[in-house]
């Protein structure tokens, strides 16, 4: 087997994250001192483009040209945004990249908000982590003392800023548009689009929001070159990718693995297996508001595909053994998401709130014929008529489970 | 730009909606949550087909080439699963509520034929047990505030549409909690405390916000052969009844379906509007400061008071058009006619909500044209019947031209004309909040200044009804 490549963890245990010296001493800000002193904003940008590098959020709008469209604007402020408001069930990995290597993610959104003409940034960060705030406040200030962030950076034109902003742990404020709301101080709810926020987003300027482990992955394109990092990984989606299995894997946890890779390469081989004595029942990729993949969609890869029938999403994978009671998973979904609705529009609001009611009827085994009915209605008007993909979400998980497991949920077998 | 609306070619200018064009050309597309201005786009009735995905149109842009569809199997799917799932969430007391057959809810309920419901209510008044077992963490939290003297609001038949968010002007209200929990209401839930412009009153779909008054009341006493009741009726009005009755064509009409309600006296409010105006234009003659406000305007004297007190003294306090007419009513009139005053009861009939903060004693009730219709509606008169009648000539308008003081800018035209000084007029908040900046940094400086809070005057009162279809 070939040595696998190391992008976002190749520190990951070998450097403390609260010290800034040892990340420099690992190889650290070496991309900013490249950005700075021999490239241009558009040549960076150019790495960035042909690496081919797309968010990590779990869209996969290819990065660079979220970043370009930004970069053209030609509006004197201009904010960019990093998403670490990672509240999907069963997703830690911004957190993780947070813990164990916090420069990293500086160096990436310092270089992101040079190339689009920021001035200002913002870490928008999931108000539960309350250790990671901790951690990316002494990493900032660190920074900041090396001439890193700053008036002028590494004594160059270049200045920016990093603020870090703690929402309040809303799953919606990780959509673009609310995540702008709530740091101008609104009702975290999304906006309508267009104008996109490339546009006129924070304080109506020019923003590009970035997830996390997006902008982690810069700092090593702009180092080794984007034509290397299109080389790594699938010819779709280009790179490695963090995935986060959970659920009944023997070994659970973050791995840093190519895209491309067959899920049942990724459970067997890294994952270490089912755990013993259990079989594979279905696994749910992309978290809470993911699809399920079945026994036969083993073999399929994980990347990302605007064609593909299941969306690899944050890439938290949950497997599912056959011990484990559909009837708590689906009330788990559907808790998951009537706490989250904003509350916005008329098919999320009502129709997550009905859905989690009707989990709980068939947990209790009290479902009738009017529940049957509804249960379509719900699962269809939260599909096609809901003002953000929040609705789209809430119905991912709960259309599969009804479509592949009928018998079990309306315990038909007995 | 060329688009395609139900297979028709439709012109279309850049940046227009969908709605709007569908609207200009006859198209009806029912709507629950859009107002004048603000489109959310959050009920989701409105929907529209372009090249078969499914869109609000009411805040979607045309673009080139669009091929809009208004009707189909899956629009009617999409409106009637969301109007159910709206319907279960509210509180269905249709026969008592005071917005019966005066609900946007229920009209669209009866238009899209919704007849079968899937889901199981979540505020309706259940009584079987096993039911309220089922209901048990399914009763969302009901906020209901009777705190002030004009407005009364439940959230339990409130449909978040947020239409009172939109269209209120001081930003009283928002959505508390989320999901499904959702309410809207002030901040910490604390009694409205506002300006009282009633905007929100008259743009609620439902009856979540409503006028507030005793109308069990005032019927009583209008059939109460011992009391004489006297109707006060604001030129205003005349603009917005038809909304509420349709059989009211004209002012004689109504001031006939006036007297078979009970009125026994009805009483053009202009007689007091000239009265008012004439003691302003004296005390602007004797008052030789500069930017005295008019004080014809509740709801902007309540503005002053609140949120710019600086100008309190600017104010001429003038008594309303009411109250000087109901205080000659129970002096003067009653005298003459020796009737006692205590059996007198003065209704006014106003496009203003904030009358009934402002009210004082010698007027006895002030109803809104909405009230109105409620109070013609439960009398059960056959409207088409009634004979046409006329203002009692004891008060009588000796100038028509004072009526124009329900006009943003109407009535410090008269004044400035009688003084031969300049004026400013302001109308809605927004002009309002510019011209007091304006004067707090000394950029203007002019004789008197007229603020009106609802856009236009009067005849967009607060008070006022609203053509639902």
């Amino acid at each position: 087997m070939k040595k696998e490549i190391k992008i976002i963890t190749k520190n990951w245990g070998k450097i403390n994250p609260k010290n800034i010296d040892e990340y420099i001493a690992a190889g650290g800000y070496q991309a900013l001192f490249k950005f700075v002193k021999e490239m241009s904003p558009e040549s960076a940008l150019g790495e960035i483009k042909t690496s081919g590098l797309c968010g990590r959020g779990g869209a996969g709008f290819p990065a660079g040209q979220k970043l370009e469209c930004v970069a053209q604007e030609k509006s004197k402020e201009k904010y960019f945004i990093c998403n670490l408001d990672e509240s999907e069930p069963g997703t830690y990995k911004d957190r993780a990249i947070v813990d164990n290597d916090p420069h990293m993610l500086l160096e990436g959104i310092v270089i992101a908000s040079l190339i689009v003409g920021a001035k200002k940034a913002f870490i928008y960060i999931n108000g539960n982590y309350r250790k990671q705030i901790e951690i990316l406040e002494r990493a900032v200030e660190q920074a900041r003392k090396n001439v890193f962030i700053g008036q002028e950076i590494l004594h160059s034109k270049y200045a920016l800023d990093i603020e870090i902003f703690a929402g309040a742990g809303a799953y919606i404020c990780g959509e673009e548009t609310a995540l702008i709301n709530s740091i101008e101080g609104k009702r975290g709810e999304p906006r309508m689009r267009p104008p996109f926020p490339t546009q006129c987003g924070l304080f109506g300027q020019p923003t590009a929001v970035n997830n996390a482990e997006t902008i982690a992955n810069i700092p090593w394109i702009i180092e080794s070159g984007g034509a290397a990092y299109a080389k790594i990984g699938s010819k779709k989606s280009p790179g490695t990718k963090l995935f986060i299995v959970n659920g009944s894997a023997k070994n659970p946890g973050v791995v840093e693995l190519p895209l491309g890779i067959k899920l049942n390469d990724l459970l067997e081989k890294h994952a270490g297996g089912i755990q013993k004595g259990k079989e594979f029942w279905f696994a749910q990729i992309g978290g809470s508001s993911g699809r399920l993949a079945l026994e036969k969609d083993l073999s399929m890869k994980l990347e990302y595909d605007r064609e593909a029938k299941i969306p690899l999403g944050s890439g938290a994978i949950l497997v599912v053994d056959k011990t484990a009671d559909i009837h708590e998973l689906l009330l788990s979904w559907t808790s998951f998401f009537r706490r989250e609705s904003c509350g916005k529009c008329v098919p999320c609001r009502e129709g997550t709130f009905r859905l989690w009611e009707i989990a709980k009827r068939l947990k209790d085994g009290e479902i009738s014929e009017r529940d049957v009915a509804a249960i379509n209605d719900i699962l269809w008007t939260l599909n096609n008529t809901t003002f953000c993909p929040l609705g789209k979400f809430a119905a991912t998980a709960f259309s599969d489970a009804i479509s592949n497991f009928q018998k079990e949920i309306y315990k038909l077998s007995r | 730009m060329k688009i395609k609306i139900n297979n028709k070619n439709y012109k279309a200018e850049d940046g227009e909606l969908i709605y709007d064009i569908c609207k200009r050309s006859g198209i009806n597309i029912p709507t629950l949550c859009s107002t004048p201005k603000v489109h959310e786009g959050v009920c989701w009735i409105c929907v529209v087909e372009n090249n078969g995905r499914l869109m609000t149109s009411c805040n979607t842009k045309v673009c080139d080439g669009m091929e809009i569809v208004t009707e189909s199997e899956k629009i009617a799917k999409a409106r009637r699963i969301n109007l159910e799932l709206l319907w279960a969430d509210h509180a269905g007391k249709c026969v008592t509520c005071k917005k019966n057959r005066r609900c946007e809810l229920q009209n669209l309920a009866e238009e899209q034929k919704i007849e079968n419901f899937h889901f199981i209510p979540r505020k309706e008044e259940m009584t079987g047990g096993e039911e309220l077992d089922l209901l048990k963490d399914n009763r969302s939290r009901v906020v209901v505030d009777e705190g002030n003297m004009a407005i009364s609001r439940t959230t339990e038949l409130c449909v978040e549409c947020r239409r009172c968010i939109n269209i209120c002007p001081t930003k009283e209200f928002g959505f508390n909690n989320r999901a499904g929990d959702v309410v809207v209401g002030t901040p910490y839930e604390k009694p409205l405390d506002c300006i009282f412009c009633g905007q929100c009153v008259k743009n609620c779909p439902t009856g979540a916000i409503t006028d507030k008054n005793d109308l069990q009341e005032i019927i009583e006493k209008l059939d109460d052969l011992k009391k004489m009741a006297i109707a006060l009726v604001d030129p205003a009005i005349l603009e917005t009844v038809a909304f509420e009755q349709e059989e009211i064509i004209s002012k004689e009409k109504l001031i006939g379906i006036l007297k078979a309600t009970g009125f026994e006296k009805v009483f053009d409010l202009g007689f007091g509007m000239e009265k008012m105006l004439e003691q302003m234009t004296e005390k602007v003659k004797i008052n030789g400061n500069n930017n005295l406000m008019l004080s014809h305007c509740s709801s902007f004297n309540l503005y002053i008071e609140k949120y710019h007190p600086q100008f309190k003294n600017n104010i001429i306090d003038v008594a309303n058009p009411d109250e000087l007419m109901a205080e000659i009513i129970k002096g003067e009139y009653a005298k003459k006619e020796k009737i006692n005053p205590q059996d007198i009861v003065v209704i006014s009939i106003s496009s203003c909500v904030s009358k009934k903060i402002k009210k004082s004693s010698n007027v006895d009730y002030v109803i809104t044209v909405r009230e109105l219709g409620r109070i013609i509606r439960q009398k059960n008169i056959k409207l088409k019947d009634i004979k046409e009648s006329y203002f009692g000539k004891e008060f009588a308008v000796k100038d028509e031209k004072v009526k124009n003081a329900i006009r943003a800018g109407g009535a410090s035209e008269i004044i400035a004309k009688k003084t031969k000084v300049k004026y400013i007029a302001a109308d809605g908040v927004v002009q309002i909040k510019k011209v007091l900046d304006d004067l707090s940094k000394n950029r203007i400086e002019t004789k008197i200044i007229e603020g009106m809070i609802c856009e236009g005057g009067c005849i967009n009162g607060g008070g006022q009804a609203r053509k639902l279809k």
